[in-house]
């Protein structure tokens, strides 16, 4: 099966507008001004699906769909939203089972939103069940996703919605059964040089994960400290919402730009904590200061380059050929500011982009890191099309072997 | 004792490899790009070169490239993250004697030198 970049972009519009629908709906009920931040749609391991939620406790309202499309899909306000949203209707009230049901039906209106605009554009009707009122914490809160047959992995278009002048938001998510959704997209797909092979997208997902096992491998062979690979995502969107995918938090990491087919940018990234915690685990003594010191820089600089290298060579080993990269650059600044160059420089030649993601972490010592590629899209197609799914396993190169 | 010329853009990992290497052999210089190697290299004249590879100016293939047509005596060990196999077969034909992968430890370091100069 294969899909194309151009109907990857649609759908992809698709989920954006509706989750703008739900937002206008929200806003004409409670006054509540919001605007929908990022629309993505990734290809993600069923086990990694809503990973980013993290242990916090959700109200979500939930329904299946069925038609032209089916799956599942469910509003996620954190308890705090919900709270305000719950205040912010006509006729608020504290009685907690009447608050439930407002939410319960402020969800069922917003996502009645969502999902029509499917429906219009398919051109047909998407049926979906009456809406269920859930509390639970983290991915919890989300519905498993439909099986797929022979695949783990699964497409979720996840909308992320801001109030305006406050700090809450709230997440749409919408699992569609894989194949209904790859059926679509295949039907919508212009089998010309924009086509990309589902099944090889997976693969190259599955190599991502492997390179970043290998990174965070590295990482525990350098400090001691003992990393673990959580997350890993192939996610599409437009090229102008990438910087925002990586939010306003302050990093400390390294940019490099890689050469080959595909080309583009590597960025590994640690908050300020993570960045002196694993800086101090790899120098061979105490930093001169306090804070995040030059010896910290250069201690973060040399772990980038070969978290860098663990993740891209496996690229490398099974499409048989090399991926140059320049030496790491060092970054210290907001995650938007630190993408924000490298998305305009890849938008001179694509109007959506793919993002490969990857996040570990440790239990042991305040310690995340996150990689974020992002090939040029017209190159990644190309290694896909080369990519032998039978050599997919074959990431690692043995120097004595060829020494 | 062999005479090691440490040719590294990162400072960090010039120190690492320093720290690594003192105690059985002398260090004569430590660089920061690929046309530093090759010049320290014309110098100095040491046993054994440990070169990186992403290097700024000149990559560290090019240098030893360089190194063994000049000198195709001389002893280099390529010292990088990158764990590409086509990487290695540039670093073979390029003459490199040895390649090995970051991160590394003490052992695979000084057993990789004892193949290509035995004390």
């Amino acid at each position: 099966m294969k899909v194309d970049v151009q109907s990857l972009g649609t759908f992809n519009q698709l989920a954006h507008e509706g989750a703008k629908q739900a937002t206008q709906s929200m806003s004409q009920m409670t006054g509540i001004d919001a605007t929908v931040d990022v629309t993505k749609i990734s290809l993600v391991d069923r086990a990694d699906i809503g990973e980013e939620l993290g242990d916090d406790t959700f109200v979500g309202v939930q329904f299946g769909f069925e038609g032209a499309l089916g799956g599942e899909t469910v509003l996620v306000f954190d308890e705090i939203s919900s709270e305000k949203i719950v205040e912010a209707l006509p006729g608020a009230t504290a009685d907690p089972e009447m608050a439930q049901s407002s939410v319960k039906e402020i969800g069922n209106i917003m996502m009645s939103g969502f999902i029509d605009g499917w429906a219009d554009y398919l051109e047909t009707a998407i049926e979906h069940t009456p809406p269920e009122y859930i509390e639970r914490t983290g991915a919890n809160v989300l519905p498993k996703a439909p099986d797929a047959s022979g695949s783990d992995q699964v497409f979720v278009f996840r909308s992320e919605v801001n109030w305006l002048g406050e700090s809450v938001c709230f997440y749409i998510y919408m699992l569609p059964e894989y194949e209904s959704l790859v059926t679509l997209m295949e039907n919508h797909a212009d089998a010309g040089d924009g086509a990309i092979p589902v099944e090889k997208l997976e693969v190259f997902n599955q190599m991502t994960r492997k390179g970043s096992e290998k990174a965070a491998e590295n990482v525990e062979m350098m400090t001691g400290i003992q990393t673990e690979s959580e997350v890993s995502q192939i996610s599409f969107c437009p090229i102008e919402d990438v910087p925002k995918q990586i939010g306003n938090d302050t990093y400390v990491g390294t940019v490099v730009e890689f050469t080959g087919t595909p080309s583009g940018f590597l960025l590994v990234l640690f908050d300020e904590a993570s960045a002196v915690t694993i800086a101090e685990a790899l120098m061979p003594m105490d930093p001169s200061g306090d804070g995040l010191t030059q010896e910290h820089e250069a201690a973060i600089e040399e772990l980038g380059n070969i978290m860098t290298s663990g993740f891209v060579d496996g690229w490398a080993n099974v499409l048989q050929q090399s991926v140059d990269h320049t030496p790491p650059r060092l970054v210290h600044d907001m995650g938007r500011a630190i993408v924000d160059p490298l998305a305009a420089q890849l938008g001179q030649h694509q109007q959506h982009a793919f993002i490969i993601d990857s996040q570990m972490k440790t239990d042991e010592v305040e310690f995340t890191s996150e990689i974020h590629a992002l090939p040029n899209e017209a190159e990644l197609r190309e290694a896909l099309d080369k990519l032998q799914v039978e050599r997919a396993d074959q990431t690692e190169a043995n120097a004595e072997e060829i020494f | 004792m062999a005479e090691v010329l440490i040719a590294d853009d990162s400072e960090f990992m010039r120190n690492l490899l320093r720290e690594i290497l003192e105690e059985d052999h002398t260090i004569v210089g430590e660089v920061e790009n690929g046309v530093e190697a090759v010049e320290v290299f014309k110098e100095q004249e040491p046993d054994l070169v440990m070169m990186d590879i992403v290097m700024p100016i000149r990559d560290g293939i090019e240098a030893t490239d360089e190194i063994k047509t000049a000198a195709p005596g001389a002893n280099v060990i390529m010292c990088t993250s990158v764990g590409q196999e086509e990487k290695m077969k540039e670093a073979v034909k390029a003459g490199a004697d040895g390649y090995i992968t970051k991160p590394f430890q003490k052992p695979s370091v000084m057993e990789a030198i004892q193949d290509v100069v035995p004390s």
